[in-house]
């Protein structure tokens, strides 16, 4: 009758858990309790109760341990379904209630019991309310089922295991003999799994892995037949190899993944192969029976093993070119390959290995199917493109045509946007490509339905726009979106127009009357943005319109609002300094969105998205706020430094050291953490041997740090008048009350400790803890540049030897770290030998830092011409010394 | 013939009157409750026993009754969970070990914080001396004395000494639990 009727709700189109709520459903839970219980009422009721925990449903602690033992009520019926509802409840519901090893009993019994089919789901269900206190009561009835006849209840027992090695790993460290007997099972999966508890109990310890691997890959009688534990083994010896490093050739592991490839088991053969090529630093003629496997599998009947094999082709496709190139010819055949990820992936390859003459007819044939496959692998397509246009710059036109075209068919906002990256990354890398991709996006805003994308690309044909040959042709475009778009579109578009008005002076008074019209805008943001724009411009003063529309100011808003907050509370006489406000923080573009041939091709690759990063700096101010003793320090917090570890990480405390810089003052923030279960640490605190100059302000100490908490001591120190003597480093010592107590309680034994202190690493003060980084593109730059000493800054200019850098780009990274800024925009190459690297930054206090450095490379490693502008000539001096 | 008719008409008034009775078993660790639940299902006793983890669920029929017996471990952290599984039920066993009479005081603590539980008012207890073979062990009226059963006047209650080892009242302690099913025993 029940089913007949969810029929009818399922005909009627309805989700019978669609409208669940979750009060009437534990109200419902209540019927567990009634006598006799009624399997049909609950088993529903139950499977609601998990549908909403897995749609995210929060349940309170009393709300969870009310439905909880209500649940227990449901052991005395013996339906199977019921009981089996049961135990996914248990495992549900274990984390959130309380008192959950009130079950433990029932579920014991359970387990070794007759029925066979509550066993391997009782076992489950056990170990998950089963902690490590209680897992010595169960110990008993694990070591029996591990070793059970009954295979389903030997992989529950040894699954669970290796879950529960988690929390209890030293009890389940025990269980090893019990696991190696498994590990001789007919069942395949029980293998598999005795093989996967094995090395998860070992995996910390190099020889007892190897030993293991040994022992499973060199005895000729193995008993070892399942060929997901073969897959294991592969796996493990793989990265055994990868650990060992050194030649492969004579090692008996790589030995045996070369003689799996001849396993009558074609998922083994595959592992073998996959691991083979994957395999670093591998000689072509070691990997070479690896891909023959892969050719093969290219050949195969079944499209599961074509699609393994060209995807792991794919992959290897830049790291391995050789490999691919000899199966290009099978790679050719898949291109019409009727499953169409297949052929996907096989173009791509193609395409990343083929030579230019091969691209037209490629993109030709994907061209052909491209609508006729999903999202995910259209975006493989643009990677593959992507990287296609960086190799081969003059195919642009080709390309981008058929970037456009895949610009207009349907798509989601992932796939467009990726687009959208392609063709502004080739825009940025081409200048010949430039006008044509430009066009391609204006065609695209023209139908866009996702704001995000339209904002961006109107942002960018403001930046771009007003460089080309004939800026005018954009206008339209952008005029247009004032005209027909959704209010957050048209705010960008006006701030496009304002650009075009600012950089392109013959079209300045057609603009102006376009602004005009803007200011009759409905939407608030709109009118303000164009009434501002259109103020600036019409007082055609280039410096203004330099400095408030075309490179206006980054600064920090959340701390300017907070300064400026304050300002107006002390109702202080003095001028507001704009200075004092901290530098945004600049949005680090990770190299590999922007121009690297990211290792695409992986099917699941998402393009990673700029991290959306609140500034460290205010959230670190806003900390700082909270901590007595710290807010008397004058002036805003300027700049957070990279924590930095002055401890090993396994020692018995763990200190790291955060650098935090106030135009005065320098704050050592010191995150210590107690790795000792049996002691307890009390006022604790790091002293610093303050070097010349510096005067410690203050020393905050820690009350109280049990066990595995981590707190932070804070040293408050003045920086040096002199500039040149903040660079230094400082002797630091950690120093406590220890008092020993219980593990388990943490509760001192005795009442008084002793004194004692740990020695730290040094702490380095560098001057990138006192420079904050700045964003300015390369036009900025160049004009302050030029500026600078009209403006009253000093040079200094030193040149360097950097001995021992093999080449330009360790040079740049060094340089680049050393300083911890970000090189504006692309650094200009004049030749393969020679690099420029500017970098804008901030001084602490306020005082603007240009910094030049040419690198080129010479006989004895790389040389570099230092030139450091900045207002204040100490401050250019002290950069120039400090770096080398 | 007629023994054969008989039990047939046994058998239709068994559906007839089938009756169920909900019971649960509490009291402190090692007084003898899931001993006492096999020796009235099975009649076997048996010395090494270990310590319940949680609860057991057991069902007995003694003639026409099916007795569904919540057997609560009695190590205090359960103790919180007894009145729980007490809730609604036909009766409450408590269990009390007669010849240890250091813990006598402890669970008489716990016998009166359990029924002084709103939820639980007016279910009958019934209070067992256990292990009345041991020597030293206190029979009922000491018991009674002693657990200080006088002061609950709102339920009925009861208190037998017996033992599970020599099977002594568990006659009696039977007879009281089916009369107190539903219908208070069709016997």
């Amino acid at each position: 009758m029940a089913i007949k009727r969810d029929k009818k709700e399922e005909e009627d189109g309805g989700n019978m858990f669609q409208n669940l709520d979750k009060t009437s459903v534990l109200q419902d839970a209540r019927t567990f309790n009634d006598t006799p219980v009624n399997p049909r009422k609950c088993t529903p009721i139950l499977t609601k109760i998990l549908f909403l925990l897995n749609q995210g449903e929060q349940l309170g602690t009393t709300e969870a341990t009310e439905a909880f033992f209500a649940m227990t009520k449901l052991f005395q019926s013996k339906n199977p379904v019921l009981r089996r509802m049961v135990y996914l409840g248990i495992k549900e519901l274990s984390n959130l209630a309380e008192d959950v090893i009130i079950v433990t009993s029932s579920l014991t019994k359970d387990m070794t019991g007759k029925e066979d089919l509550y066993r391997a789901a009782a076992i489950r269900a056990l170990c998950s309310i089963t902690d490590a206190t209680m897992l010595q009561t169960i110990e008993r009835y694990m070591k029996q089922a591990i070793v059970d006849k009954n295979p389903s209840v030997a992989s529950a027992a040894l699954v669970s295991s290796l879950h529960m090695s988690k929390t209890a790993g030293d009890v389940v460290k025990r269980w090893v003999n019990e696991a190696q007997e498994a590990l001789n099972s007919d069942n395949v999966m029980v293998q598999y799994h005795a093989l996967g508890l094995l090395y998860h109990i070992r995996k910390t310890d190099r020889l007892a892995v190897n030993k293991l691997v040994a022992r499973l890959t060199s005895d000729r009688s193995n008993r070892l037949k399942s060929p997901f534990a073969f897959c294991m083994l592969i796996r493990i010896a793989c990265k055994q190899l990868e650990k060992d490093g050194g030649d492969y050739s004579d090692s008996p592991l790589f030995g045996f993944v070369e003689a799996c490839l001849r396993h009558k088991n074609e998922t083994v053969t595959y592992e073998a192969a996959a691991a083979m090529v994957n395999l670093r630093n591998t000689t072509a003629r070691q990997v070479s029976p690896a891909v023959s496997v892969l050719q093969l599998f290219c050949n195969s009947s079944k499209p599961a093993l074509r699609f393994a094999a060209v995807r792991t082709l794919n992959k290897v496709a830049m790291t391995h070119p050789p490999v691919v190139t000899s199966c290009n010819l099978d790679l050719e055949n898949l291109i019409t390959d009727p499953n169409r990820s297949i052929a996907t992936l096989a173009i791509t390859t193609l395409l990343k290995t083929g030579a230019e003459s091969a691209v037209d007819r490629l993109m030709k044939q994907i061209a052909s199917f491209v609508s006729e496959i999903s999202d995910e692998f259209k975006i493989v397509v643009v990677q593959a493109i992507r990287a296609l246009c960086l190799k081969f710059p003059r195919k642009h036109n080709t390309l981008m045509t058929f970037l456009s075209a895949m610009l207009r068919d349907e798509g989601g906002l992932e796939y467009k946007a990726s687009i959208a990256d392609t063709i502004i990354t080739i825009i940025e890398d081409n200048p010949d490509a430039k006008e044509i991709g430009l066009a391609h996006l204006c065609e695209f805003i023209e139908d866009c339905e996702h704001v995000s994308l339209a904002v961006r690309i109107l942002h960018l044909l403001g930046k771009e726009g007003p460089k080309t040959i004939q800026p005018s042709r954009y206008i339209r475009f952008i005029y247009n979106r004032v005209i027909l778009e959704i209010a957050v579109i048209r705010a960008a578009a006006v701030s496009a127009l304002a650009q075009f008005g600012s950089l392109c002076p013959d079209l300045l008074p057609n603009i102006l009357v376009l602004l005009a019209r803007c200011q009759m805008d409905t939407d608030d943001e709109v009118r303000d943005r164009a009434t501002y724009y259109h103020y600036i411009l019409s007082l055609q003063e280039k410096g203004l319109i330099f400095n408030y529309i075309v490179d206006p100011m980054q600064i920090c808003l959340v701390t300017l609002e907070k300064s400026l907050a304050q300002q107006v509370q002390e109702k202080s006489s003095t001028k507001f300094d704009l200075k004092s406000v901290p530098p945004a923080a600049v949005v680090t573009m990770t190299e590999d969105t922007a121009k690297e041939p990211v290792p695409e091709g992986s099917i699941s690759t998402v393009p990673a998205k700029a991290p959306l990063i609140q500034s460290t700096v205010s959230s670190y101010a806003e900390k700082l706020q909270n901590v007595p003793g710290l807010q008397s320090i004058p002036g805003v917090l300027f700049h957070v430094s990279e924590p930095v570890e002055l401890t090993e990480s396994e020692t018995e405390y763990f200190v790291t050291c955060t650098k935090l810089a106030f135009p005065n003052h320098l704050v050592l923030q010191f995150e210590c953490k107690n790795t000792l279960s049996d002691q307890l640490l009390e006022n604790v605190r790091v002293q610093v041997e303050a070097s010349e100059g510096y005067r410690v302000v203050k020393e905050i100490s820690i009350p109280r740090l049990p066990y595995n908490e981590t707190h932070n001591a804070y040293v408050i120190l003045q920086f040096p008048d002199q500039l040149a003597l903040t660079v230094t480093n400082f002797g630091a010592t950690l120093r406590f009350i220890v008092k020993d107590c219980d593990p388990t309680t943490g509760i001192p034994d005795a009442d008084d400790g002793y004194d004692d202190d740990y020695m730290l690493e040094d702490v380095e003060i560098s001057i990138s803890d006192q420079i904050e980084k700045i964003s300015m593109d390369k036009e900025a730059f160049d004009r302050a540049w030029e500026t600078a000493i009209e403006d009253g800054f000093t040079e200094s200019e030193d040149t360097f030897n950097l001995p021992g850098m093999g080449s330009l780009e360790q040079a740049v990274t060094k340089v680049v770290k050393f300083l911890s800024l970000e090189p504006t925009g692309l650094t200009r190459i004049a030749d393969r030998s020679s690099v420029m690297l500017c970098m804008p930054g901030m001084f602490r206090g306020g005082i603007e830092v240009l910094i030049r450095a040419k690198l080129a490379v010479s006989n004895n490693g790389v040389s570099m011409q230092f030139t450091v502008k900045s207002a204040h000539p100490e401050v250019a001096e002290l950069i120039c010394a400090a770096v080398g | 013939m007629i023994s054969i008719i008989n039990r047939i008409l046994d058998w239709f008034r068994s559906l007839f009157w089938k009756e169920e009775m909900e019971l649960t078993l509490v009291g402190l660790q090692c007084s003898g409750k899931t001993t006492f639940v096999n020796v009235i299902a099975s009649g076997q006793f048996s010395q090494d026993m270990i310590p319940t983890v949680g609860f057991n669920m057991r069902k007995i029929t003694k003639g026409n009754v099916t007795i569904k017996v919540w057997d609560i471990g009695g190590q205090p952290r359960f103790r919180s969970m007894w009145e729980r599984y007490c809730r609604g039920v036909n009766a409450i066993v408590y269990m009390v070990d007669a010849a240890d009479t250091d813990k006598l005081e402890a669970s008489r603590n716990e016998l009166h914080n359990l029924l002084d539980k709103p939820q639980l008012m007016g279910i009958p207890v019934l209070v067992l001396g256990n292990k009345r073979d041991l020597p030293g062990a206190l029979d009922e009226k000491e018991l009674i004395d002693r657990m200080n059963l006088c002061a609950i006047q709102d339920r009925e209650i009861c208190c037998y000494s017996i033992s599970c080892k020599s099977k002594d009242n568990i006659d009696i302690t039977l007879q009281w639990l089916i009369n107190h099913s539903k219908s208070g025993g069709a016997h």
